[in-house]
């Protein structure tokens, strides 16, 4: 069930927010890692990339997406401790040498470089156990640096400009 | 023979917008289904997931799934999964129907 949190008259100094809090250059986003707020915090990054004066490419523009579907997908799945709340705070920098989305959560500690890619199913009859998101991270990112840090998980993945 | 245009984003939430749709509409018929997936311009593993536990259900029960025409960057999604080793994926309509009947 999805945590509900009380709107402030002035939210955008709350944390966790009603509504994903959002900055600009770079692109910086907060919310509470509930589906609901993964769901408002993707709508509020589609928005801030359209406004973005330094459009990304098409497919740097997807690949942005996609690394926070996946990574923010797992992080709202699993990331929060045993009938604890999450805190998700998500910053995407965009110049000419490439693009850094950096994720943070104080959900559990979890190293997504440390996970092997899931291996491709050959067949339907095989049981498919997840790990497409990771793979799908990990094809696209340039680099990915984890570190745990004040209860605090830290992931900022590079991505190519084009 | 189902033929089925999906239309929008294969995110989180849109997959949560319409699995349950999608698949009741497909699977207790056993359908040989195929998706035109020209309109879908975003799918991450969610998305993939939905389509293997689709695909999975209607090959138990004689049905099939085959999707065609995926935008450029839906199809890298595709292939580094390698989802065309388990689902057959086609450039046009021609192709499914023939994929299908197969």
């Amino acid at each position: 069930m999805a945590k509900s949190f009380r709107c402030s008259p002035t939210p955008h100094r709350r944390w966790p927010p009603c509504v994903p809090d959002i900055d600009a250059n770079p692109i910086r986003l907060r919310f509470a890692g509930t589906p609901r707020g993964f769901e408002q915090a993707f709508l509020q990054l589609r928005g801030a990339l359209d406004r973005e004066e330094t459009k990304p490419g098409v497919r740097a523009r997807y690949n942005i997406e996609l690394v926070f579907e996946e990574i923010i997908g797992n992080i709202v799945r699993y990331g929060a401790p045993p009938g604890g709340e999450l805190r998700v705070a998500v910053s995407v920098e965009i110049n000419n040498d490439g693009i850094a989305v950096t994720f943070e959560d104080d959900g559990i500690p979890f190293n997504p470089c440390s996970r092997s890619d899931a291996a491709n199913l050959r067949t339907l009859a095989e049981p498919a156990e997840g790990g497409f998101g990771l793979k799908l991270v990990h094809r696209v990112a340039s680099s990915m640096r984890y570190e745990r840090t004040a209860d605090l998980n830290r992931l900022v993945v590079t991505l190519p400009v084009l | 023979m189902v033929d089925v245009a999906l239309v929008g984003r294969l995110d989180t939430p849109g997959v949560a917008g319409i699995e349950l749709r999608f698949t009741a509409t497909l699977v207790p018929r056993a359908a040989r289904a195929v998706i035109d997936m020209s309109q879908v311009e975003f799918i991450g593993s969610m998305g993939i997931r939905m389509f293997i536990s689709v695909a999975r259900a209607l090959s138990k029960k004689q049905g099939k799934l085959v999707l065609y025409k995926p935008q450029p960057m839906v199809e890298e999604v595709f292939n580094t999964v390698a989802l065309g080793e388990i689902i057959s994926v086609q450039p046009d309509a021609a192709s499914a129907l023939a994929a299908v009947r197969s």
